[in-house]
């Protein structure tokens, strides 16, 4: 073997050893106490324009319709159970979706951010996923760049004409790798590795995530796809009061 | 259905004073964060733990799943904390592949030990709210501390429908084990979207003809509902506020030794 197979070897070993003592696999929220203060403070800190934007954007749609506050009440109960319903996986341990994807989809990111900080409080004080202070690390993450980019994605495939089920499975899953890639970011920032710094970190943290981020980045794409065919093939009504569908679409 | 939450209305201390948890968790936690001391931090796992278990009466049992389940977490950036890879061995241990060590330092392995203890401590000063305050008590002290209306009236849904829907999914979830909706990966994939669906659906639904319900008892935006006042004790915040000061005396004689 020459060095580079040695060191895939030695990598996919490590694959091996960390899949073995996985008992459970979940979102990646940062655990309570994990981040230092400083870091808890900035990532809050970076989250509060889009939360204000966010809140402004609810306001108005409460002033239009005061139906749409048990409407997003609604769905912030649905993104919450959505992510702590257990999926079915391959391996038999129980692993969740982060839900955050399918709302962004539905209701759009500016509601999702809010409703998205509620669920996360909500996980924190209810599951112990997550954290008070690392709430703003998480929020930013999880209900922030990962909804965001699931918009984007899925609106940018929608102008190309691109088939709905391919942008929804691009859209949440690509949604959730951003979450995942952002939560090792924000570790690797809070702690650089000894050598190598940010960048070193930044790439174990992807690495030692990899083996459960990945297959369910795939597996939350699938889920949606198939949720969002069964809503348009008999929830078209519904869709249409949300906005998903636009009035004139039969 | 929800561990934390069934536990906490049997909390011996439900009915302490909601405030004065909430300020004492926060502030416990915000001192083993910031300080990031292991002694602190030692000593507040045993302390919640006691005060969690003994105090408020919740069941060793499920205190020791619930302490269990940021764990995959834990271990798995933990190590890739002390893990590094480089050109040139450190000094606590180095295995050597090809060209490359994977490799440790004494500092690195210190830091993450400490960083372990912190956020269990961490943790566990989180358990202690939420094993003992229900959430309602929460967002009482949440409005007291001027949190926006609609945020709080959105939580407060939200907090209401999640049983709702966390119910319909646990029939329906039955319903399909019964039917053999989970024999085999692509059923069970099939099931589990079909389910999401059909909740989608049935909370469109529900949350309709709840406004409906609502609005003809004249809803305003607001749900108003009586708090019930249990009056801060004395001598409870006394002991509190000694606690705090207990760990900071802790922590400065941790860094001075």
């Amino acid at each position: 073997m020459n060095t580079k197979e040695q060191r895939i070897v030695a990598i996919s070993a490590a694959f091996a050893v960390a899949y073995g003592i996985i008992p459970g696999v979940s979102a990646m929220h940062i655990m309570e106490g994990y981040l230092p203060v400083s870091f808890c403070i900035a990532w809050g800190v970076l989250c509060v324009p889009f939360l204000i934007a966010g809140f402004f954007s609810i306001k108005k749609k409460l002033q239009e319709n005061r139906r749409s506050l048990i409407l997003l009440a609604m769905a912030g109960a649905f993104v919450f159970v959505l992510s702590s319903l257990k999926i079915p996986s391959v391996t038999g341990s129980c692993s969740h979706m982060t839900g955050t994807g399918l709302g962004a989809i539905l209701f759009g990111p500016s509601a999702v951010s809010i409703l998205g900080l509620i669920v996360l409080i909500f996980q924190a004080i209810l599951l112990a996923h997550g954290g008070l202070t690392t709430l703003g690390a998480n929020t930013f993450s999880m209900a922030i760049a990962g909804p965001l980019l699931t918009f984007a994605i899925f609106k940018l495939c929608e102008k190309a004409k691109v088939n709905r089920k391919v942008s929804v499975f691009l859209a949440a899953s690509l949604g959730d790798l951003l979450t995942y890639c952002v939560t090792a970011f924000q570790l690797a920032l809070a702690y650089p590795s000894e050598a190598g710094g940010v960048a070193a970190s930044f790439g174990k943290f992807l690495g030692v995530f990899a083996p459960t981020q990945l297959p369910l980045a795939i597996i939350e794409g699938i889920l949606t796809v198939i949720i969002i065919i069964g809503l348009e093939s008999f929830a078209r009504p519904e869709l249409k009061t949300i906005g998903y569908l636009k009035e004139g679409e039969a | 259905m929800i561990i934390v939450d069934k536990l906490c209305y049997s909390s011996k201390l439900r009915y302490m004073n909601a405030e004065e948890k909430f300020a004492f968790s926060i502030i416990t936690l915000l001192i083993c964060v910031i300080s990031r001391s292991l002694i602190c931090a030692l000593f507040l796992l045993l302390a919640m733990g006691i005060l969690t278990v003994k105090i408020a009466g919740t069941p060793l049992r499920y205190y020791r799943k619930l302490m269990l389940i940021p764990l995959t977490f834990l271990i798995l950036s933990t190590i890739a904390i002390v893990i590094n890879f480089s050109h040139t061995p450190l000094d606590a241990f180095a295995i050597p592949v090809g060209s490359i060590y994977i490799t440790g330092s004494w500092q690195g392995i210190l830091k993450a030990t400490q960083l372990i203890a912190t956020a269990m401590a961490a943790v566990s000063c989180l358990y202690f709210l939420s094993l003992t305050t229900p959430m309602t008590d929460i967002l009482e002290v949440l409005r007291k501390c001027h949190c926006p209306l609609i945020f709080l009236e959105l939580m407060l849904l939200i907090y209401r429908f999640l049983f709702v829907l966390l119910d319909i999914a646990d029939a329906i979830n039955i319903s399909q084990h019964s039917r053999l909706g989970n024999k085999d990966l692509k059923t069970a994939y099939h099931s589990f979207s079909n389910m999401v669906s059909v909740l989608f659906v049935r909370s469109i639904k529900k949350s309709n003809a709840l406004f409906d319900a609502m609005e003809s008892r004249c809803y305003d935006g607001t749900i108003r509902v009586l708090s019930q006042n249990y009056p801060p004790r004395k001598k409870e915040i006394i002991l509190m506020v000694l606690f705090d000061l207990f760990l900071i005396i802790l922590i400065i004689g941790g860094k001075l030794i």
